[in-house]
């Protein structure tokens, strides 16, 4: 019966949304066939028979062991390091974070607010908000990058805005069921399983990235999304290709470009005037480069592309 | 009693839009007679969004609320239309209605089940005749419709990700239409799920009877009439919501202002597809106004009317602004100050009409308005009960809101059939400066974004959600707002398990969490603090 708590920070609620969406096993399947005991959650909880900050202090002082400590949300230091701006039963929410992260066997962040700072973070950062181990790609955020929870893992981070319900629920089991080991980070801390590959790979656009064959425009059926309309999906490291969203599709599959929201840098080029939903280039060569690609190395690939590229692939082909 | 006590509670957190929402109620002789709520989240997106790209709304807002991310992105769409005079095709005002619409039905189980009814499972009702049921259905996790309702929830956004890719926070909706182009196997597929949604809650579960049958009900007459007719209909969970909430006094507190908004929502297909601020209560389906209970009449709900004031917000700015002259400065000491500042949200009022509630209720309200075109929506019936059950409850709240599910499924069948697959879905706009307005109905109630585009860039953005209507604090007249005003009158059986408090909160559907901290006025210990969410 691993107790897990769920608390929110700077956030939307969109993460634990994402995460009601999830069937296989579905939320409530976490308590009633994989014996979670859900201490307390903003949505989900029962209604407690003690009082919140006592629960919360039991955990801090041991008496309830907290095995999984989930965060949702940016840690919010506004202002001027207090943490005033975000203050939850009683306190400021990061001096629970701060207590609890130490007593927890397992700390994991959920979404790009907790990973990294996400929105709340982009410039000019009102909010003072950082992740719980990062803030944007650098390594320290709130805890320090010596933080490591008992269990001797450091914050595990799950992004995306929002982050897939499955890559949350799979994480939560194996560190439930005592295969935490069989978690292997990649350098940003994300589990490798989900991480490694390409939110391209997968993608339904895939044969006309090939053939550089653009869409140009949204509201069609045709055309990759990288080469003008400003998708990351060769630049960002997600499944979301491959487990796909709400069991159905995938943002690029419906016409949408990606955003690269499981990448630190989310929301890219702080969304400067001229860089949202448009490839930004240089000399008609993209500034962000298929991950591994050098400029010259692309320049010849969509050259022979081009000079390749049949007919079919200018049509309504029905990619969607 | 000599020691009739004054009690203090103090409920944090209750909101998500805003952030985490503290509400402070006094106590005397088992009545609530005073309350202050106190939004305790800031994070500022409006500032994020100054001197961006101007479709930078289309990233941010969304995250502005993970819950009504679809309802954001619908008004940051609509808003930039209108600011670059856009001409949106008919596929594409279908697509957008539909990922509004399948965000609002995902939100009708969720809500219902896994924030509203487990109030209904509280020891306080143990002696309610409906008890035991209530607790064999809506226990948290165990119930057996609690797991039927929130699994079920997941299955209309299914529909959301056919179109946008994904539920929550996609961008698919862009000024000059959407990004997607669907084909007949998206809409075929979106189709079964629809008939899922049916087959496996909505008729059997919900209704306990069919669509059509429950479409027959047009007024409180006809509703109990149903209620009678069958045991399938008596028993069904909204049956049995109906009479355990009358047994347990639901429909005898909560009442509120007494005033409502809505800015209607779903432009018709045909009649929006040269958006424009002023054009916009002409062209929806489900129709705009505000609805005044103390006299029975109807208004428009105009954008250019709507106030912020300041004096009990923690921001530093002149009060009574409307959102193009607001600059959005929050001030650094957030202390708690009830006859000063005390909250993140902004109490928001119309000019003429003052403090008003937004949601469902007034929506269905305004539903009942004569006045309208023939292609407008028209429904009579909670209208009919407002007025024969002397005002509005936590019931008749929470009924309003989930009466909607039958009129966005069919609504949603409809768009099904509408659209035409080979004609065009995004036309493609030219970006100028301006000034622009985008609005809609989330299932919570009425939200609109404004957008000032100046330089090719953003030089103010404003977000006014519908829990800011509701859980503003006092305005500058010392107005209550929405649920301040709700909480009024609410008898309390239990200081320290004051459930009731719960119930009228999560009426408004403020967002999520709840946590009651009870205090004795006079002596300051601690009563009792428990979770109504």
């Amino acid at each position: 019966m691993p107790n897990v708590l769920w608390l929110q920070g700077g956030a939307c609620s969109g993460n634990t949304m994402s995460f009601l969406n999830a069937e296989e096993p579905s939320a409530v399947d976490l308590v009633t066939d994989f014996g979670f005991n859900i201490l307390w959650h903003p949505s989900l909880g029962m209604e407690l028979g003690e009082n919140l900050q006592a629960l919360l202090r039991a955990c801090v002082s041991g008496e309830i062991p907290l095995d999984v400590f989930v965060f949702e949300g940016t840690v919010v230091n506004a202002p001027n390091g207090t943490g005033n701006w975000n203050r939850f039963a009683g306190r400021p929410m990061k001096d629970w974070v701060r207590d609890l992260a130490n007593v927890a066997q397992f700390v994991v962040a959920v979404g790009d607010c907790a990973t990294w700072g996400g929105i709340p973070a982009n410039a000019p950062n009102p909010t003072d908000s950082t992740g719980l181990q990062f803030l944007k790609r650098e390594h320290g955020g709130y805890l320090g990058s010596d933080f490591k929870a008992k269990s001797g893992l450091p914050v595990i981070n799950i992004p995306g805005c929002p982050a897939h319900p499955d890559w949350v629920t799979q994480v939560l089991v194996a560190v439930a069921t005592g295969r935490a080991e069989d978690l292997s980070l990649d350098d940003l801390q994300r589990p490798r399983t989900f991480f490694s590959s390409f939110t391209q790979t997968g993608c339904t656009r895939n044969m006309h990235f090939a053939y550089k064959v653009s869409a140009t425009e949204f509201g069609q059926r045709k055309g990759c999304l990288f080469y003008d309309l400003g998708c990351r999906g060769p630049m960002t490291h997600s499944p979301c290709n491959r487990i796909l969203w709400n069991r159905q599709s995938s943002k690029t599959r419906a016409g949408m470009p990606c955003l690269g929201c499981t990448e630190p840098e989310f929301p890219f080029f702080d969304l400067a005037p001229g860089t949202v939903f448009k490839t930004q280039t240089v000399m008609g060569v993209p500034k962000d480069l298929p991950e591994g690609v050098d400029k010259t190395g692309y320049i010849k690939l969509t050259a022979a592309a081009k000079t390749a590229a049949p007919a079919w692939a200018e049509e309504d082909i029905f990619v969607v | 009693m000599a020691e009739a006590a004054v009690q203090t509670l103090e409920i944090s957190p209750v909101g998500r839009v805003e952030g985490d929402l503290d509400v402070r109620v006094e106590i005397e002789n088992g009545v609530v007679v005073n309350a202050w709520t106190s939004a305790e989240l800031f994070r500022g997106l409006e500032i994020i969004l100054k001197d961006k790209d101007p479709q930078a709304g289309l990233v941010v807002t969304p995250r502005a609320c993970g819950i009504c991310g679809a309802s954001h992105l619908t008004c940051a769409a609509w808003a930039l239309d209108t600011a670059w005079q856009t001409e949106v095709p008919r596929n594409a005002i279908l697509a957008r209605n539909l990922g509004q619409l399948a965000e609002s039905l995902q939100s009708l189980p969720r809500h219902h089940y896994a924030l509203f009814m487990i109030d209904m499972v509280n020891k306080n009702y143990q002696n309610s005749p409906f008890y035991e049921e209530a607790v064999k259905r809506w226990a948290p996790f165990t119930g057996r419709n609690y797991e039927i309702g929130v699994t079920i929830s997941g299955k209309p956004v299914e529909i959301y990700a056919l179109f946008g890719g994904q539920w929550p926070h996609s961008s698919y909706m862009v000024p000059g239409g959407v990004m997607c182009a669907p084909t007949l196997a998206d809409i075929t597929r979106a189709w079964a799920i629809l008939e899922y949604f049916r087959e496996t809650w909505l008729e059997p579960v919900w209704l306990g009877c069919s669509l059509e049958r429950y479409e027959e009900i047009r007024s409180y007459d006809d509703f109990m009439a149903w209620l009678d007719e069958k045991p399938e209909h008596a028993n069904s969970d909204l049956g049995l919501f109906w009479r355990m909430g009358v047994d347990i006094g639901l429909d005898r507190y909560g009442r509120g202002l007494g005033k409502y908004i809505t800015w209607g929502y779903l432009p018709h297909e045909d009649r929006y597809n040269r958006p424009t601020i002023e054009g916009r209560s002409q062209a929806v389906i489900m129709k705009n106004g505000i609805y005044d209970g103390a006299t029975d009449t109807f208004a428009p709900a105009d954008q250019a009317a709507v106030r912020e004031d300041v004096k009990h917000a923690w921001y530093d700015e002149p009060g009574g602004l409307h959102p193009f002259e607001r600059t959005v400065n929050p001030v650094m000491d957030n202390t708690i100050d009830y006859d000063g500042k005390y909250s993140w949200a902004m109490p928001v009022r119309n000019e003429q009409f003052g403090r008003l509630e937004a949601g469902p209720l007034a929506r269905e309200l305004v539903a009942g308005w004569e006045q309208g075109e023939s292609w407008q929506h028209h429904d009579p019936l909670v209208l009919d009960m407002y007025r024969k059950m002397g005002g509005a409850s936590v019931l008749l709240r929470h009924f309003a809101r989930m009466h909607e599910a039958v009129k966005i499924y069919r609504e949603m069948e409809r768009i099904l059939r509408e659209f035409r697959l080979n004609d065009e879905w995004y036309i493609k706009p030219t970006e100028r400066d301006g000034r622009g307005w985008g609005a809609t109905e989330a299932i919570r109630g009425a939200l609109c974004h404004w957008i000032d585009v100046e330089g090719g860039k953003i030089r103010n953005y404003q977000i006014i959600a519908p829990t800011t209507w509701n859980v503003g604090p006092r305005s500058d007249d010392e107005a209550r707002g929405p649920i301040e005003e709700a909480l009024i009158g609410t008898p309390i059986a239990d200081p320290t398990d004051p459930v009731e408090v719960g119930h009228v909160a999560r009426s408004y559907d403020s967002c999520l969490v709840c946590t009651v901290h009870a205090h004795d006025a006079k002596t300051g210990r601690e009563l009792a603090r428990f979770r109504v969410a």
